[in-house]
């Protein structure tokens, strides 16, 4: 079968529809139902190469629910939330398990007015070894994937788009 | 047999930081991007995002005494994979400015008329085929702030969910025959020509109605490598 080039990303634009950017950053609620596991909050601040914070990024996350499955009827495992003023987006979400071979993490996906094409990264729980964790070089990169625990259910996990503590992304 | 992504091609996508669009400079990372394996995290996604996304819209243009004002188009969207496979099923977002050039966004500034029989945002599902049919109005360009003369020529902003997480693609969709789409930073910062025209829709001739013709790939292939 001949292959077809996958289409161009382009940025989403400073004007992707609120009502598209907000309402899905809840994931323990599916289906009026609340999701099986450990309830936590992830929240961060979104910056720039000169430290200010971004308004309306969008955040996109894909993750495995408490067990570690993907994709299951009880939980849906994707979401999408908003900067605010402060450049700060917060979702609910439950404490994912370990998927075969990894250890537990969080896709996260950022789109934005400046950039031309999806930017992706990981956050993680902890430092344990895992094959994404452990293919960001240097390794001394790798804590800037680590969420910081703030209390029993909140983590923080701040990304820099560019500059100093920069964020690494990945390519795929 | 298991889905793969292969390596994005650097001619036909943007490098990240685009002369003419100063933004870029501030947000794109100045650290090259990290390779990693992909493992079921990656290759596995929402099979129905509409369990967290509801459809809205799906006929941007109205009727009667709530007819929007502009150019009554038809666009017709075929949603496919790397193979050309169809996707029947997969959640497209679309949205445009009205034909004065001023989006329903509370941060549009521009100094244009808003539309109020024109709401510029369709939350819409493929049909057999991956087609994706909206019947809209046609969107008009706007000066971009700030930038000394840039105008964006008229777009439409597409967001769609193909077979997997990194399937994900965010694009936008140009007219034929635009004198604007030659300056525009975004359009050319597709450097490969071929991937700069697919970018632009095809103009189908037709007795009664303006249509369409758009095709978006999303990534992401089940054939084995080498096979014809």
């Amino acid at each position: 079968m001949k292959r077809l080039v996958p289409s161009a990303e382009m940025t989403l634009g400073p004007f992707f529809p609120r009502e598209f950017a907000q309402g899905a950053n809840d994931l323990t609620r599916v289906e009026g139902r609340q999701a099986r596991g450990e309830a936590i909050e992830i929240t961060g601040r979104l910056t720039q190469a000169d430290g200010k914070p971004l308004d309306n990024v969008v955040l996109e996350i894909w993750q495995a629910d408490a067990e570690g499955r993907y994709d299951n009827a009880d939980f849906f495992g994707w979401g999408r939330a908003a900067t605010d003023a402060e450049g700060v987006y917060r979702f609910r979400s439950v404490r994912p398990g370990a998927p075969a071979g990894r250890a537990p993490h969080v896709n996260f996906l950022i789109l934005y007015s400046g950039l031309m094409r999806q930017l992706q990264t990981v956050m993680f729980f902890d430092a344990s070894p895992d094959p994404v964790l452990d293919a960001v070089k240097p390794s001394t990169l790798r804590e800037r994937l680590v969420a910081n625990r703030q209390n029993n259910n909140t983590y923080t996990f701040d990304i820099r788009l560019r500059g100093e503590g920069e964020t690494p992304f990945f390519d795929d | 047999m298991p889905l793969r992504v292969p390596p994005r091609d650097p001619r036909t996508q943007s490098q990240g930081v685009e002369p003419g669009y100063a933004q870029t400079a501030q947000r794109w990372p100045s650290q090259p991007l990290q390779r990693r394996p992909h493992t079921v995290s990656e290759l596995s996604g929402p099979s129905s995002v509409l369990r967290r996304l509801a459809p809205v819209r799906g006929d941007l243009a109205g009727h009667g005494a709530k007819r929007a004002i502009g150019q009554l188009i038809h666009l017709r969207t075929r949603v496919v994979d790397e193979d050309g496979a169809p996707l029947p099923g997969a959640v497209v977002e679309i949205w445009h400015c009205n034909a004065a050039g001023k989006y329903i966004h509370p941060n549009d500034t521009h100094d244009a008329p808003e539309d109020p029989n024109f709401y510029g945002a369709a939350r819409m599902v493929a049909g057999d085929g991956g087609l994706v049919e909206l019947r809209t109005i046609k969107p008009a360009a706007y000066p971009v702030p700030a930038t000394g003369g840039w105008w964006r020529p008229p777009h439409v902003h597409f967001s769609v969910w193909g077979r997997v997480w990194l399937s994900r693609l965010v694009t936008q969709m140009f007219f034929p025959g635009e004198p604007l789409n030659e300056a525009d930073a975004i359009l050319n910062a597709i450097r490969d020509p071929e991937a700069r025209e697919r970018c632009i829709a095809r103009f189908v001739p037709s007795e009664n109605d303006l249509i369409y013709e758009y095709q978006l790939v999303v990534r992401g292939r089940k054939s084995t490598p080498g096979m014809p």
